[in-house]
């Protein structure tokens, strides 16, 4: 099928599965690997679209939902599309709404026509298909579009359940792909289903690869599973995936994730940890999370984090030397309290994704993984996540070793 | 010994006539402020939806008004964080730009009623663990600390009710005595606001004849918590050259006006945040509206043109025009009244941020042209016309503000209505963003017409 991206390899890690590209995207190039913030509802936290655009974001996420409910498909089209209503030149994904539909909507269910559920103002019973989220992310007119699908936990112990809506997502995508009104200016990704079922997503990946979407997404994911088995389905499937289109894993935010995902061979990732947490005080640093609401941080003069290129801990100029004490005092009293811990949290993942991609073009990234590890738990390897450990070792990286 | 000056009228020529001035005020290592103009409040530091890289940005906002009882909150260490930073502490607890001027209050303006009355030695504040007292000596010890550009003395003030006759000879007095106090142990050389008291100006006469008499080459400006004493300050020469400082919370642009042609220099203006939080955007020009405007804001069918426009209407859902025409700022030059509207509906603190950075450029604005025309000689003229063309007060605010901060609000007591209603309680959610606004409110021929979803035949 047509696209309306370019993905162009820049390197490869010698040693792990990890990927650095460059994906040239409708409204510009964004550098792989890359963190997606997510602006729900056409804004992020308080954020003006120049502040995050000089976070370096320039591709962020809106739900579909959400946009479908506020200001709707009629607004947006009288508007020009997503773009124009929150004056982003920049890129923009599109979830598909379903997931939001079910995980929401509490009488929603899947049959093979689309998501039902009942209007909870009027109980009429209604409808979303996968025409209809292609209709709508056309409206909006997302650079990147994600395919309607049927997800359920992976922890379902129903596997004929999970078989069905693995198939029942392949042959929604193909519903989706003739529905798509605009491959030449939006780009549908796929999205592999198969729950933790290895047998189930290799199927799903060689149904959907042959599909030839311009992306590729591994969805169902980061719904509770166990991390060792989510490591086993991201690195399934990367092993299965054409090298030249990117991976996407939804839904994906922790650092250690994000890392360990690179190194399995993922490519994009999104979360709204990152930017809802910051509401609550909690500022992401490369030694953990602070939460900076609790009385220690009062009368702690640093920056929130030592050595942080953003605008709050930056100083001199441009820079505003924002102190932990300040938004201590500030924290859950002033909404500029979480404006600022946004604007932190957003640059510390896209300079992490950033410094990811660095060391896998200098081929330092098993060193960059060790050291990340290090920072994290104090240098003390007893503290270090097994399953990252296990995962990391299938792609030829012993955190453990000296 | 006479304090060199910080303000500079330059119109009228004699100060003592009274009438509209434009004036400078000059502080070391700030921007010169031309006056008339207004000073930002601050709620804890901050201009409220503002982070301060917005303020250097997209505003000219040239002073901050802060308040001390936003620092002070009993803590276990006893200090407040705040003092224990060396050089100067607001600009560098609050990250707020060099630029500005601030100006420090011993209350927020404006202030709670506080319930216990005052001392012969100390006023009662509000902090965000309740109320405490503040002694002249502590607030003394704090601008020394703080070191402030400006700092308003500590007033005797009463709230509610108009006080009798023997409590204002107390205020007068206990007020004179502070600000003497503070005068004379004002060792690190920042400017004194000395405050004139909501009270008739006979039962101050002594403490206003004090200013007057002993006092005016020690003080830097006047803090008037009523305008209407303005043409009551005796007609000194050493008087009538200090800049003053309105903290009479003007309910609209008129008064503001009506200040100015008192001769009022410089404002706090509580009705800009609170146009923004009811998804207001300010639209008022002087005197009149822009020729572009003219269309855009007389859309009432009315012929007096309205000060503002309320975002929350859903006409504005499919308006690609800016929140005024040919306004300059940030938000007009970047998004349309489209987007403010989604913005408000959604809940999104954007929306506020936008409406803040808007409305306070607006009244950069408004000041500018208001000095213009001080200088043109055609303030009275301008000023009667701005009040012809224009409603007299703001509109009524039709939706939902940003989340009330709790500590802002003194309970009154029991069976006070809550101030935020709760949000969908349905769903199990602890977390605002994950609950609010995310069950549709609209039918099912609504959701259908919107594109959201489709009717299923039955
Ligand atoms: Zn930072
Ligand atoms: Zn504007």
């Amino acid at each position: 099928m047509p696209s309306a991206l370019k993905y162009e390899l820049v390197a490869r890690c010698s040693t792990t599965k990890a990927r650095a590209a460059i994906l040239t995207l409708p409204h510009g190039p964004v550098q792989l690997p890359l963190f997606m913030p997510v602006a729900t509802q056409a804004s992020l936290k308080g954020l003006t679209p120049q502040q995050l655009e000089e976070t370096g974001c320039r591709l962020c996420l809106n739900n579909t939902y959400h946009l479908g409910l506020k200001p709707g498909q009629e607004v947006l089209e009288k508007l020009g599309g997503a773009h124009k209503l929150q004056g982003w030149n920049h890129n923009i994904l599109t979830d598909s709404g379903g997931f939001q539909m079910v995980s929401l909507l509490k009488l929603a269910n899947v049959t093979e026509e689309g998501v039902r559920f009942l209007s909870p103002h009027d109980g009429t019973p209604m409808l979303l298909t996968p025409e209809h989220s292609i209709s709508l992310q056309n409206t909006i007119g997302s650079d990147i579009i994600m395919q309607l699908d049927d997800v359920i936990v992976t922890t379902s112990p129903d596997m004929e359940r999970m078989r069905e809506a693995m198939e029942r997502s392949v042959r929604w995508l193909d519903r989706c792909i003739a529905a798509h009104k605009n491959p030449t200016k939006q780009n549908l990704f796929c999205i592999i289903q198969g729950g933790l079922d290895l047998e189930l997503r290799a199927r799903c990946c060689k149904e959907m690869v042959a599909r030839g979407t311009p992306g590729i997404a591994i969805g169902g994911l980061s719904g509770g599973e166990a991390k060792a088995d989510y490591c086993r389905v991201v690195s399934t499937c990367t092993s299965l995936l054409p090298e030249m289109k990117p991976r996407y894993v939804m839904g994906i935010g922790y650092p250690e994730d994000l890392v360990v995902s690179v190194a399995l061979g993922a490519d994009m990732f999104d979360c709204v940890w990152p930017t809802r947490t910051a509401r609550f005080g909690n500022a992401i640093t490369k030694y953990g999370v602070l939460n900076l609401r609790h009385a220690r941080y009062a009368n702690d003069f640093g920056p929130i984090e030592e050595g942080c290129g953003c605008v709050c801990c930056r100083e001199g100029e441009g820079g505003l030397g924002v102190t932990k004490a300040f938004i201590h005092h500030i924290a859950a009293k002033e909404t500029v309290g979480a404006h600022l811990l946004t604007m932190h949290n957003v640059h510390y993942q896209l300079a992490l994704m950033r410094s990811v991609r660095d060391s896998i073009i200098e081929d330092r990234f098993p060193a960059f993984l060790k050291q990340f590890f290090a920072d994290r738990h104090d240098g003390d390897k007893t503290k270090y996540p097994d399953w990252a450990v296990e995962a990391l070792r299938t792609v030829g990286v012993d955190l453990m070793e000296p | 010994m006479e304090k060199p000056g910080i303000f500079e009228i330059i119109r009228p020529e004699d100060p003592s006539v009274l009438g509209p001035r434009l004036g400078q005020l000059t502080v070391q290592g700030r921007s010169k402020l031309e006056t008339p103009n207004f000073l930002a409040i601050s709620s804890r530091g901050v201009v409220p939806h503002m982070t301060p890289d917005v303020i250097a940005a997209s505003s000219q906002i040239g002073g901050v008004h802060m308040a001390l009882e936003d620092f002070i909150e009993k803590s276990p260490s006893g200090t407040p964080p705040i003092m224990k930073i060396p050089g100067n502490p607001l600009h560098t607890f609050t990250a707020i730009p060099n630029s500005i001027i601030t100006l420090l209050a011993p209350r927020r303006t404006p202030a709670v009623t506080a319930p216990n009355g005052n001392s012969d030695t100390a006023i009662s504040v509000f902090t965000s663990t309740g109320f405490q007292a503040l002694s002249n000596k502590s607030y003394i010890s704090s601008i020394q600390t703080l070191r402030p550009d400006i700092s308003i003395a500590l007033a005797d003030l009463t709230y509610g009710p108009l006080p009798g006759t023997k409590r204002t000879v107390k205020m007068s007095d206990r007020t004179q005595e502070w600000l003497s106090d503070l005068l004379s142990e004002n060792g690190h050389g920042g400017a004194v606001f000395a405050p004139i008291l909501p009270i008739d100006s006979l039962s101050q006469s002594e403490y206003l004849d004090y200013l007057a008499d002993d006092q005016a080459g020690e003080i830097s400006g006047l803090a008037f918590y009523d305008s209407n004493l303005l043409p009551d300050i005796p007609a000194t020469t050493s008087l009538s050259r200090l800049p003053h400082l309105s903290l009479d919370e003007p309910a609209s642009p008129h008064h503001i006006l009506r200040q100015i042609s008192l001769g009022m220099d410089i404002f706090t203006i509580p009705f800009i945040g609170h146009a923004t939080d009811a998804g207001i955007a300010l639209t008022f020009r002087f005197p009149r509206p822009l020729p572009d405007d003219a269309v855009a804001s007389n859309d009432t069918g009315s012929s007096v043109v309205p000060l503002g426009i309320d975002m929350w209407i859903p006409t504005h859902a499919t308006s690609l025009l800016p929140l005024s025409n040919s306004c300059t700022c940030y938000t007009c030059t970047s998004h349309h009244r489209a987007y403010i509207q989604h913005l408000l509906s959604a809940k999104e603190m954007l929306g506020w941020v936008l409406l803040q950075i808007h409305n306070h450029h607006i009244l950069s604005e408004f000041f500018s042209s208001i000095r213009a025309s001080i200088k043109m000689g055609t303030f009275e003229a301008d000023a009667e016309e701005f009040g012809r063309i224009y409603e007299s007060e703001l509109p009524e605010k039709s939706g939902k503000g940003p989340r009330v901060r709790g500590y802002h609000f003194k309970s009154e007591g029991p069976g006070e209505a809550k101030k935020n209603k709760a949000p969908w309680g349905n769903l199990g959610s602890d977390d605002q963003s994950a609950g609010r606004g995310l069950v549709p409110d609209e039918n099912s021929t609504e959701l259908q017409e919107k594109g959201f979803a489709e009717k299923v035949e039955e």
